[in-house]
């Protein structure tokens, strides 16, 4: 019998506010274990919470770059659980209200992924363990949190990582968090289920805990899946669980002790008002974000006639993005401007994060300048090429790299004189020409190009050419 | 009516232990505590699926960082401690 694989996703991001959500510590990355902390932070006993504006603000972005429903009126709930990670032997987060609902995140194959819901809280604290002591840094509790949790609505480990690419580029690009999953500022719980192909009926699921790398998450499905169907097959029971993935052996096993782990007694924070969500206030966010992803992607292939795989690497990253349009708006060739950012530029750019930040020597206006003098026809590509090769190195404009000779194009003696030249110096290609092979001009185009070291118009110089060779 | 499971899973949860001789006053104690809040829930207000009963919303703190304490501070009241961090010892 043949097995569907089901997973839904609950993924957890740190929002990229300044401060914590319930107090005004840093939420740096980094630094020295619990210097970012107050007594809220820590939990004493007596301190109230104060809810961040910037962390709702940022959730509603994220929910309105995915399609949901924001919640007129939501609150916040203490989820209780006892562990070392977290001081107040509660979390504050949402239970019943969460802030945003109903969403989705469109996949390439045409499959929506539904979001059921995105809620804030905070993160806790980070343990180090070691031989049989756990030593606890909570500088990392209180960093805002968005949970996202999707419908089980995935198919494929291929439809996972695509959804998961898909979030981090929506939410870099909001700008409400880095997404980096090797910094942990980006987490997966993956719940794996499998059924018979055609059957309705979910199966029993397992949930995979706190996956920081999509490479990991592929290897914990894939072992999961089998795990499942051996076990149906050989008529046992799936059962749900809470389980853990080892890198090392890329195996998932069960986590012992959490019985009652699910249950939280979930009640409302009476330490927080509630969050109220008016159009105004939805409206005024939204016109803070910039322009969806998806639709820019749209408007790079109709507007800039950019083929679609350059348009989706320009797009990744807001800064390449807004750089590429500052660049081509009002030139006639925005290809060539795409072709100088992923190509010369590109491979000065080792690292995602290199080009996520891209800093270049040359500005967009810069780029621009040198686009134009392409448009106009001065002068041509493989000189464009030269010259930005000069400017990234020096960070100064086209101008001083072009000399008056280079810029003055060709006159129309000068080409005609070249060509007849070329011309008399390829017989056997003209002669080859006027007997019907169309080819042969090329050869005679090529020697005019090495003549004129490509500043002749090749459209002008093959018209001129078959003109001669016909006289 | 609470049981004496109910009181001791809740127990277990919080992290508490009970003695036997407790168990049967801790019921008591509980049952009259629901008594109360189903007393509350059976004249609570009708017309709203969502009681903001303080009638208090939106209370918010700007994004703004403000230093925080010193980690001796918050280190001070610690049972544990090594190398900055809190300390929790190998439960037994
Ligand atoms: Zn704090």
């Amino acid at each position: 019998m043949n097995y569907e694989l089901i997973c839904g996703l609950e993924t957890h991001v740190e929002l990229s506010t300044k401060t914590k959500i319930f107090c005004s510590c840093s939420t740096e990355f980094g630094g020295e274990p619990n210097t970012h902390c107050c007594p809220i932070c820590i939990g004493l006993p007596g301190t109230l919470p104060k809810l961040n504006k910037a962390v709702v603000e940022y959730a509603v972005m994220a929910g309105l770059a995915t399609n949901c429903e924001i919640s007129p009126v939501s609150k916040m709930d203490r989820k209780n659980y006892v562990y070392p990670d977290l001081p107040k032997a509660y979390q504050i987060s949402q239970y019943d209200m969460p802030l945003c609902k109903s969403g989705w995140v469109g996949l390439s194959n045409g499959r929506r992924i539904r979001l059921n819901r995105i809620h804030i809280e905070e993160d806790a604290g980070k343990l180090v363990h070691d031989r049989g002591n756990t030593f606890v840094d909570y500088n990392r509790g209180g960093v805002p949190l968005i949970e996202i949790v999707t419908e089980p609505d995935l198919r494929s480990i291929e439809e996972v990582q695509e959804y998961v690419e898909k979030l981090q580029m929506i939410l870099r690009y909001i700008g409400v968090s880095d997404c980096k999953m090797q910094e942990g500022s980006l987490r997966c719980d993956v719940n794996v289920s499998v059924r018979p192909v055609g059957q309705e009926e979910f199966g029993t699921r397992a949930e995979i805990k706190n996956m920081n790398s999509l490479a990991y998450m592929a290897k914990a499905i894939a072992y999961e899946f089998d795990r499942q169907v051996d076990l149906i097959q050989s008529g046992e029971e799936v059962v749900q669980e809470t389980r853990r993935f080892d890198e090392g052996s890329g195996c998932t096993e069960g986590m012992r002790g959490k019985e009652d782990a699910d249950d939280y007694r979930y009640f409302r924070e009476p330490d927080l008002v509630a969050i109220l969500v008016s159009d105004e206030m939805r409206k005024s966010i939204q016109k803070q974000m910039p322009e969806d992803p998806q639709k820019r992607l749209t408007r790079f292939v109709s507007d800039f006639d950019l083929p679609e795989a350059d348009a989706r690497l320009l797009i990744e990253h807001r800064r390449i993005a807004d750089y590429f349009e500052t660049a081509a708006k009002g030139a006639k060739n925005p290809r060539a401007v795409a072709n100088c950012i992923l190509g010369q530029m590109f491979a000065r750019l080792g690292t995602e994060a290199e080009k996520e930040q891209f800093e270049v020597a040359v500005t967009p206006e810069q780029l621009h300048e040198l686009i134009l003098l392409l448009d106009s026809g001065k002068i041509r590509m493989n000189l464009v090429k030269s010259t930005l090769e000069k400017m990234l190195d020096t960070g100064k404009p086209a101008k001083e790299f072009l000399s008056e000779q280079d810029l003055a194009g060709m006159s129309a003696d000068d080409l005609k004189a070249v060509c007849e030249k070329a011309v008399a110096e390829n017989e056997a290609a003209a002669a080859d020409y006027l007997a019907g092979k169309e080819k042969a001009l090329k050869a005679i185009l090529g020697s005019v190009m090495k003549a004129t070291r490509g500043r002749a118009n090749p459209q002008e110089a093959e018209k001129l050419l078959a003109d001669i060779i016909r006289r | 009516m609470v049981t004496h499971e109910e009181i001791l899973k809740i127990a277990r949860l919080a992290k508490l232990s009970v003695a036997p001789e407790e168990l049967d006053s801790l019921t008591k104690d509980m049952n009259s505590i629901i008594e109360f809040a189903d007393a509350v829930n059976s004249v609570a207000a009708e017309d709203s699926d969502f009681d903001n009963s303080n009638s208090l919303s939106n209370v918010f703190r700007e994004d703004k960082v403000v230093p925080s304490y010193d980690r001796e501070e918050i280190l001070k009241n610690a049972p544990n401690q090594e190398d900055g961090y809190f300390l929790v010892r190998r439960r037994m």
